[in-house]
């Protein structure tokens, strides 16, 4: 790991149906080395999610990484969770697809979305979401 | 380095996963370049192959043993093979509580009148719906995918199947709108 070329990190994908927000860190998770989301790569605010703003992005923060010296990285998916949805939006499997492709060696993929063990009340109240 | 997930489905979907002779999991094994194990009581473990060069095919197995637990047959629930295919499982239990027979009522809003509503929802957003149990599982492409969600979660809210059905008729036209949009802008 003294190695310089053999330098690793860690790429934080958060998957959600609003956007998908790729952010590579050091091994420590506490560096930014570099953070993009879907919506700075589209225009229309509906498009943020989609799985092509996912792979845009995904492509930008890999190239960054590689400029700054990263060879690998491991991978660390999530959705929302908590009350909300618990499986991750459509760019999360784009944009590892995309970081694979973008030359960077892959280690350990791991799902880390937030489980309540019984946490806080959905919104909407007892009546549901009326409109 | 291996990977490996375990899953849990439930007991009378194994010899669906398992296949005769063991043909649906060879199948899906061979096609996600995993290995799959199935125990009898219900526990599902998948392991990827240490240097696979597609990773999210081991992803890709896991949503596909869940889909046929989620009451979809293989040969629908192979269909998520394809690269932008997902799935999305909807848990009623969150919306209706615990009561067998207010969940025998909403399963049966989504399917409908001899399947008519599930039917009406997979041919308007070219999606797969099965209603299993306590889960709506759906399988279909990205665009799509989102407003068949949007309609099981309207039913499960109780909203009228009337107006479901007019809102699918106009995710009808937005769906087509976006299509036609693709080719031209630089999206």
């Amino acid at each position: 790991m003294s190695e310089e070329r053999n330098k690793w990190g860690i790429a934080h994908i958060y998957a959600s149906y609003n956007d998908s927000i790729i952010h590579i860190t050091d091994i420590t998770g506490a560096e930014t080395i570099s953070r993009v989301s879907g919506g700075m790569m589209v225009k229309a605010d509906r498009n943020e999610s989609s799985p092509h703003a996912a792979m845009q992005a995904a492509f930008q923060a890999a190239r960054e990484a590689k400029d700054k010296g990263i060879y690998g990285i491991h991978i660390r998916v999530r959705a929302p969770g908590g009350h909300g949805p618990k499986t991750p939006g459509p760019g999360a499997q784009a944009a590892i697809r995309a970081l694979s492709r973008a030359g960077l060696r892959i280690g350990i993929i791991d799902e880390v979305t937030p489980m309540p063990h019984d946490g806080t009340r959905k919104p909407g109240g007892r009546r549901g979401r009326r409109v | 380095m291996m990977f490996h997930k375990v899953i849990r489905v439930p007991e009378e979907r194994i010899a669906v996963i398992v296949g005769r002779n063991g043909r649906v999991r060879k199948r899906v094994e061979q096609l996600t370049n995993t290995k799959i194990e199935v125990g009898s009581d219900g526990v599902v473990t998948i392991r990827g192959s240490a240097n696979a060069d597609d990773h999210v095919l081991l992803w890709k197995a896991r949503d596909i043993i869940q889909a046929m637990a989620r009451g979809f047959s293989p040969k629908r629930a192979l269909s998520l093979i394809d690269e932008d295919a997902r799935l999305v499982i909807i848990s009623l239990r969150e919306f209706v509580g615990t009561s067998p027979s207010q969940l025998k009522r909403v399963a049966g809003r989504i399917i409908g009148e001899n399947g008519r509503t599930r039917r009406v929802i997979e041919e308007v957003t070219e999606t797969k719906v099965s209603v299993y149990g306590r889960t709506v599982a759906i399988i279909g492409y990205d665009p799509q995918l989102d407003y068949a969600t949007r309609a099981v979660t309207m039913l499960i809210d109780g909203a009228p199947h009337g107006s479901v059905y007019k809102y699918l008729e106009r995710s009808r036209r937005e769906i087509n709108r976006i299509k036609s949009e693709l080719w031209m802008s630089d999206y």
